[in-house]
């Protein structure tokens, strides 16, 4: 069965037709070339397939892409300002927040919808933790995630943040 | 469409997303061959890719998150009232739920991850029924109802009665699990709740406990110990309450108590613990649970 969807993707409009038996991120990987999108475990287990839906962290492996429709989606592609870096994942970078990368738009999208919520002073590292439970890095050990995060947030409270 | 390289793709789906309940149950009453009500398919999605569900002639799914009015948190007449698809990230959000059960709140905080809480929703973690399944001790011994709609009429019963086995539930076919209400518990009454896994977040529970009391420091009128992954369903274990009632909560009680419970259960042996082990934790568990609760009534 054919459906199609429409979708608010990285802030462009966009009408797609989808199969039924197709999820969230089979649609962006396969039909609109969002790459950043990481598949792994197919099953919820590893936050490499987050995407933010309607400003929130979801795992695409497990929602139907026809589940999606009429939602606000953000992918890691569209952090960027033309050529130049979110300034998260400049931090990432900076901080050494990544090894292999593949967890990183994962993480990205996670610790990005943690910071544009967060108010007040340094995010500790208890609440970075908590809310990045649902991503698994198997290279970095997490530290210099956490303190990338925290940087991303400091960024942020300095004026550099979209 | 292209799959990836080792994907387990999904079987030929219909897929409905009615907008009003009648609409939901008038298509549930006439649907042909194979189907499946869903809301978060948390549990859907990765039953049918790892084989544990298999619908060689495909399936109709029924989206029910289409129905606003299965959605949402409300306190009516001195109960709570959620939807069935109210998400898990909602419960921990919900001001009623943090001021009057906040053991459900904490029990949602451990469940899944943030992402799985933003989708899965307390209405499918009951109807898939798991042993483990990690809403349902707190909602136990909150004394919940559940409610259920077909085509035909409204049905209701109480939660300690809604699971048959692992996976297997009273509901009956062509029917949409609607609400789940407790009473608003009262100042002379605390609940508490705690789990163990292999780590504290993001696993399936060795066991999770909840207990409920009501009374005060002199004397205990009610109790109510429930548990989780300790038996086929998530269960109610009425033999302690005999202990408790009409007594003075003091150590020796809640130990008898916490005894009485622990051996009232039948754990088997899995990957994640032996049924010693969980017997073990189930007394130590429970009196704990038992010994804080006492102190939030003082
Ligand atoms: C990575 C991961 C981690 C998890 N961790 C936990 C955990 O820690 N603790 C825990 O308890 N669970 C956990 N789960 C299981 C799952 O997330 C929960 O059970 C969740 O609440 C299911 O809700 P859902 O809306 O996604 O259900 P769905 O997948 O949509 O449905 C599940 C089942 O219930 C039926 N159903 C759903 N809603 C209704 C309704 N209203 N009426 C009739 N039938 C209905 C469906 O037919 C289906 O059989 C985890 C799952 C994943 C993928
Ligand atoms: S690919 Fe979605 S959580 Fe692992
Ligand atoms: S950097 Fe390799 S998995 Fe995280």
């Amino acid at each position: 069965m054919k459906i199609t969807v429409h979708y608010t993707i990285n802030s462009k409009a966009c009408d797609l037709e989808v199969d039924a038996g197709e999820t969230l991120l089979e649609a962006l990987r396969n039909r609109l070339k969002l790459t950043s999108v990481h598949r792994s475990c197919e099953e919820g287990e590893c936050g490499a397939c987050t995407v933010l839906l309607n400003g929130e962290p979801v795992n695409s492996c497990l929602m139907l892409a026809a589940a999606a429709d009429g939602a606000d989606i953000l992918t890691t592609e569209g952090l960027m300002r033309g050529d130049q870096r979110h300034p998260i994942m400049d931090a990432f970078v900076d901080l050494h927040g990544m090894q292999c990368g593949f967890c990183t738009p994962g993480l990205l999208m996670t610790g990005y919808s943690l910071v544009r919520k967060a108010n007040g002073g340094d995010l500790d590292e208890a609440t970075i933790r908590q809310s990045i439970e649902g991503n698994l890095c198997r290279c970095t050990g997490y530290m210099n995630i956490v303190k990338a995060i925290q940087e991303a947030k400091r960024r942020k409270d300095a004026g550099d943040w979209w | 469409m292209n799959q990836f390289i080792g994907s387990r793709a999904l079987p030929d789906l219909v897929y409905h997303r009615p907008g009003t309940m009648d609409d939901l149950l008038g298509l549930v009453k006439g649907i042909e061959g194979e189907y499946r009500v869903v809301a978060g398919c948390t549990d859907f999605i990765p039953a049918i890719r790892g084989g544990k569900w298999r619908f060689a002639d495909g399936i109709n799914v029924v989206d029910i998150r289409g129905v606003k009015a299965l959605s949402g948190i409300r306190e009516e007449k001195g109960e709570i009232v959620m939807g069935a698809a109210t998400r898990l990230s909602d419960i921990l959000v919900s001001p009623v739920i943090r001021e009057k059960a906040p053991v459900l709140a904490d029990a949602v905080s451990q469940m899944a991850s943030p992402q799985v809480r933003n989708t899965a929703t307390v209405g499918g973690n009951l109807c898939m029924a798991s042993p483990a399944a990690d809403t349902a001790p707190p909602l136990l011994v909150l004394d919940a109802k559940v409610a259920w709609r077909t085509a035909d009429g409204e049905e209701t019963t109480p939660l300690n009665k809604f699971f048959l086995g692992p996976g297997a539930t009273v509901l009956p076919p062509r029917s949409v699990l609607t609400e789940i209400r407790f009473p608003a518990p009262g100042p002379d009454e605390a609940a508490r709740r705690t789990r163990m896994g292999q780590r504290t977040a993001f696993v399936c529970s060795i066991i999770s406990v909840a207990v409920w009391l009501r009374g005060g420091p002199e004397k205990i009128e009610a109790a109510r110990i429930a548990m989780g992954a300790v038996a086929p369903t998530p269960i109610l274990i009425t033999a302690a309450e005999s202990v408790l009632i009409g007594k003075k909560p003091n150590e020796a009680t809640l130990a008898e108590a916490a005894k009485t419970a622990a051996s009232n259960i039948a754990p088997i042996d899995d990957l994640r613990a032996t049924a010693d082990y969980r017997k073990s934790l189930a007394e130590t568990l429970t009196r704990r649970l038992l010994a804080a609760c006492v102190g939030d009534l003082a």
